[in-house]
């Protein structure tokens, strides 16, 4: 489906249940060197709770400030996002790191661990802020789905790219989050480590019911994700 | 949705998952935040060693005030004491004992003489304190009603080669040396500390028939008071009881306040000194918190996508920031304690009082503390930036922050909270608030400036990479306005440094430059005072037969002030319209009819036209008295000279350069006024250079016993000596400015050494040679080494200016030498330093540094 047609809300792909997240008709526009320039305009669609989607599209289709709007780590022009009920243009920035904090995960293409905390630290990190009891047991575990219940003490500059983003894996996981954003996440590494990733991730989406909202270039991972929503200039081409 | 933290920023900052996050966050940049650190202990030593010096000085200055002054009251007048006042001494007091001085030669077996300090003494003073001599427990012959009794000072035995035992002349005697007096009793002469003491009984006095031919002594009354007297109510009473004397008295407070006052202007100095070193540590500190910042920007992003809130994020570095700030307070205190004990056990023998090597507790504590809130204060200005970084930058890190209005707006309460705490600082160790407000403005205006030129360095050097042929300066000048560039923080440590030492040395070059200028100009350079009126002709022959000028040849007539234009001087100070100075003031007036090369006609005329003989008598007033007496032309004085009251209309207003030392009065008179008045004359003349006065003092002391000369050179020599250690003790503390300045260097070295590396190694890999690299990094260090300290230096000549101009009233003196070393030392080491950056970027290895991207 094409949104450039419509602004009205798109018809959610499950009809039973609501949206994790409801994105309608957003806009964003940045100004460079005086002039206006719009990145995003008029996107729509919904997602169902548990549901994958990938997002592909060219380099500067608005694929990365699509996913960013989304999780409310910036704030659109136009439109709202409502991210598990919630309508993000209605919290301050306080409450949507608590909404982040319950709600998402992400896994970025550069891993984005804390490089001074080890491994097991950079997984107990979403724990430890929701301020829950016991998160050890729970982190290793974790570290341990994604094979490396050996490498908890070491930091991320001791471990190999693949590692770094098991370990991103493993924190994205760690509190049981509703969706997942993640960005590229194979895009730093080669083909023969990248493989067990991807299973990782979508075996972990499927057995935490987590939703998945998936940034990428690469098409086969895009087919993996079973519903595509492609970008370009700005606005979705489509949505199959 | 309910965060798990604290949502408040004083409940988060106690938080312990905070603490822990930011304990794991420091674990990569501990070195890095200790170099910064090391900055502000430097500073804070600084501040706790100078206050804990004043308030040691101040406590045992108080605790030892009476034997600062070795009784409980001290009586001085320019006649003996008579019965009646020696019966009034009696009754108030438990002890009295009384003493004579007056500055004499002394002529050595070797036939040298030496100006002398003589104080007959009866051997009870001082109540308080110690006199130590040589023998142990020869203080008492004193007492000895018969046969001499002579202590010198040691020094005086060294200079002249003469021991225990041998004899030497004052005036008409030949007197034995009794003993050595190794601690002195309080001074009480006027040439105390230029005129080595002499102690004699009198005995030894009248031997040498010198008491009736001198018109300079003083004469002292030395008071035990019982427990329960109040010193002051004594001296009140004694006020009381005799109206008309010319009395001068002292309590142990007086002389405490009066010593205070002295030390006060040093403090004040070493405080300017120590609140430049704390601000310098704390930028330091805001230094150390803005690179952190910058290089856990991605770290701070990802833990707010992680559900961390700006405000937690904030108390994590917050957290940091305090950590840092006290452990440095706790080195820089300990740092401080000792570098008191040193100071003290240095300075031991120089010091008014004997101090306690470690200072007052309450003082550590609360000047740390200060130090502690403005490490902490600075650090807050970096650590406001945390706030600003959004989750985004984890994506993407162009965004754009916030506008510049309302970063200064932001900024503006941290500001001034830091410049309040600074003022309260400054006051603190300020004896007037004009002078505790001066210092921070002063130093923001510095501040400023120094901010300003980093502004223009930045814009230049645009400019001159632009209009620059080769790549390699291109380059260099280039790394001073890239993105996350140092160059404002590096000219603003460096140049504060430079400008502190500069000023230092400047100021000091301004005083060797007066003393220079004094023993090296046309002025006499020996004073003979004390000539009776019919000795100055045989004076003036024998300085003519040894073929010395006499320069000037004057009659002194002392007088004190009695009113001014029918008000009496002690209501006018009363009312504060006269400073007090003016009625203790014993003024030396003389006569004559024609002005020095030293005194400028500001109004009325000289000599004034013959005056009616029942009309005032016609004066010439030296300008600043008028000022401080608030009168002009036409207004009327009385003067009393020894009882007798004169009185006198201003006719004549002079100005005196009081900086040549040439004879010179506040008021001048016609002849035919003075001449019957008790007084004495002053003859001066001028030894040719490298010349001792040795032997004509000599021969003075021969035939003129009474007549004292007085060598400037050997005071001028003892002010020299005093301004070394003086100047010693400040260059010391200035360089603790140059120090916490390295570590901040040290520092931004360190954080640019990263983006040097990688730059290095991309070009590297693009063919470039080590001695290319080496050549861009000495371009941006060099040049930003140079300016820095230019305009350190700069600032420092235009504050030196202002300084002699109105506190030195002369002309500056620019020892450029020695300001070129400091500018040259300091853009030299910032050249060092660059070269030693590239030695480390210059051998790593470009593959280890690619793979990391």
């Amino acid at each position: 489906m094409n949104s450039q047609q419509t602004t009205e809300p798109a018809p959610a792909k499950s009809e039973m249940t609501a949206p994790i997240l409801a994105v309608r008709g957003l806009g964003k526009t940045y100004t460079a060197a005086g002039h206006p320039l719009t990145v995003l305009a008029d996107i729509t669609f919904d997602l169902a709770p548990g549901a994958p989607c990938a997002i592909v599209g060219p380099s500067g289709s608005g694929k990365t400030t699509l996913l960013g709007l989304c999780a409310g780590l910036d704030r659109p022009t136009t439109g709202q996002v409502v991210l598990d009920g919630q309508h993000l243009g209605d919290l301050d920035e306080d409450a949507l790191a608590a909404l982040r904090n319950a709600t998402t995960g992400f896994v970025f293409q550069s891993f984005q661990l804390l490089p001074s905390l080890t491994a097991l630290e950079n997984v107990l990190v979403p724990l430890e802020l929701r301020g829950v009891r016991g998160a050890q047991a729970t982190a290793l575990d974790n570290l341990a789905r994604v094979g490396l219940g050996d490498r908890t003490d070491h930091y991320p500059n001791q471990l190999s790219g693949g590692e770094q983003q098991r370990v991103a894996l493993a924190r994205a996981f760690v509190h049981r989050p509703k969706i997942l954003f993640a960005d590229e996440p194979t895009g730093n590494l080669d083909d023969e480590t990248s493989g067990p990733i991807v299973d990782m991730l979508f075996d972990l989406n499927a057995t935490a019911g987590t939703a998945l909202v998936l940034v990428t270039h690469d098409p086969e991972l895009a087919r993996r994700a079973g519903r595509v929503i492609t970008m370009r200039g700005g606005r979705i081409l489509s949505d199959a | 949705m309910k965060p798990a933290l604290p949502t408040s920023l004083p409940r988060l900052l106690v938080h312990p998952w905070i603490w822990r996050m930011a304990w794991r966050d420091s674990r990569r940049e501990r070195q890095r935040l200790a170099v910064f650190a090391a900055s502000i202990v430097v500073g804070i030593a600084a501040l706790v060693s100078i206050h804990a010096l004043r308030a040691s000085l101040e406590r045992g200055i108080a605790l030892q005030a009476r034997e600062l002054l070795g009784s409980d009251l001290q009586i001085s007048a320019r006649l003996p004491f008579d019965e009646k006042a020696r019966a009034a001494f009696a009754a108030a007091s438990t002890a009295a004992d009384y003493e004579t001085n007056f500055t004499t030669m002394m002529t050595f077996p070797s036939g040298e003489a030496r100006l002398v300090q003589l104080r007959l003494l009866g051997g009870q003073f001082p109540f308080y304190g110690k006199i130590a001599t040589r023998p142990a427990d020869a203080w008492p012959a004193l007492r000895e009603q018969t046969s001499p009794v002579l202590f010198l000072e040691p020094a005086l035995l060294d200079q002249f080669g003469v021991a225990i035992g041998d004899s030497v002349r004052l005036g008409e005697a030949d007197l034995v040396i009794s003993g050595t007096v190794l601690q002195t009793a309080p001074r009480t002469g006027r040439f105390a500390g230029f005129a080595p003491d002499v102690y004699a009984n009198r005995a030894a006095l009248d031997a040498t028939g010198l008491l009736g031919r001198t018109s300079l002594a003083g004469y002292h009354a030395h008071l035990q008071l019982p427990d329960d007297a109040e010193p002051s109510r004594v001296a009140e009473r004694l006020n009381a009881l005799f109206p008309d004397v010319n009395w001068e008295i002292e309590t142990a407070d007086s002389r405490r306040d009066q010593i205070g006052e002295v030390l006060n202007r040093f403090e004040q100095f070493l405080s300017l000194i120590a609140l430049f070193s704390l601000v310098l540590g704390a930028i330091g500190v805001a230094s150390a918190m803005h690179s952190q910042i910058r290089r856990r920007r991605q770290s701070i992003a990802i833990l707010r996508c992680l559900g961390l809130s700006s405000r937690g994020a904030l108390a994590v570095y917050f957290v940091q920031a305090a950590v840092l700030g006290i452990l440095a307070t706790v080195a820089g205190a300990l740092l401080g304690v000792a570098l008191h004990a040193g100071i003290v056990a240095w300075f031991r023998e120089d010091l008014p009082v004997a101090l306690a090597l470690l200072p007052p507790a309450g003082v550590i504590l609360r000047t740390a503390s200060v130090g502690f809130l403005a490490c902490l204060g600075f650090a807050l200005l970096p650590l406001l930036q945390v706030r600003d970084i959004p989750p985004l930058a984890v994506l993407r890190d162009n965004f754009g922050g916030l506008g510049r209005l309302r970063l200064v707006l932001r900024a503006l309460p941290v500001g001034l909270f830091l410049f309040a705490l600074l003022t309260l600082l400054s006051i603190l160790g300020s004896t007037s608030l004009q002078r505790g407000l001066a210092f921070p403005l002063g130093l923001a205006g510095v501040f400023l400036l120094l901010l300003l030129a980093g502004q223009l360095l930045i814009i230049a050097a645009r400019r001159g990479a632009k209009a620059s042929p080769g790549y390699l300066t291109r380059q260099g000048l280039a790394n001073l306005f890239r993105p996350q560039n140092q160059t404002l923080l590096f000219v603003v440590s460096l140049g504060l440094g430079v400008c502190l030492l500069t000023l230092t040395v400047l100021a000091r070059a301004q005083v060797l430059r007066q003393i220079a200028v004094t023993e090296s100009g046309a002025g006499p350079n020996l004073y003979l005072v004390d000539v009776q009126p019919d000795q100055a002709d045989d004076v003036r022959a024998l300085l003519a037969e040894r073929q010395l000028p006499v320069m000037e040849s004057a009659p002194m007539v002392n007088m004190r002030l009695v009113s001014v234009n029918g008000t009496e001087v002690r209501q006018l100070r009363d009312e504060g319209r006269v400073p007090a100075w003016v009625l203790r003031r014993e003024f030396r007036s003389s006569y004559r009819t024609t002005l020095n090369e030293t005194e400028r006609e500001i109004a009325g005329q000289w000599p004034p036209a013959p005056w009616n003989p029942n009309a005032p008598i016609p004066l010439s007033l030296e300008t600043g008295m008028a000022e401080d007496l608030n009168v002009g032309l036409g207004d009327r004085l009385v003067v009393n000279i020894q009882g007798r009251t004169l009185e006198a209309e201003i006719v004549h207003l002079r100005e005196v350069d009081w900086s040549r030392l040439n004879l010179n009065f506040f008021m001048l008179f016609p002849p035919g006024v003075l001449e019957n008045a008790p007084g004495f004359h002053v003859i001066t003349t001028r030894l040719p250079q490298d010349t001792t006065s040795g032997r004509l003092q000599a021969a003075l002391a021969a035939k003129f016993p009474n007549v004292s000369a007085i060598d400037l050179s050997l005071i001028l020599e003892t002010v020299r000596e005093l301004l070394g250690r003086v100047g010693q003790a400040v260059q010391v503390l200035s360089a603790f400015t140059v120090v916490a300045g390295i570590f901040i260097m040290t520092g931004i070295f360190l954080n640019g050494r990263e983006q040097r590396t990688h730059d290095a190694v991309l070009l590297r890999t693009l063919g470039a040679s080590t001695r290319q690299l080496r050549t861009i990094l000495c371009v941006e260090f060099g040049v930003l080494g140079f300016l820095a300290a230019l305009t350190g230096s700069l600032l420092a000549l235009g504050a030196h200016v202002l300084i002699a101009r109105f506190a030195f009233s002369a002309d500056p003196v620019f020892p450029l030498v020695s300001v070129a070393v400091i500018l040259l030392g300091a853009a030299a080491l910032s050249l060092l330093m660059g070269g030693l950056l590239s030695r480390g970027v210059c051998h790593a290895p470009p593959l280890s540094i690619l793979r990391r991207e």
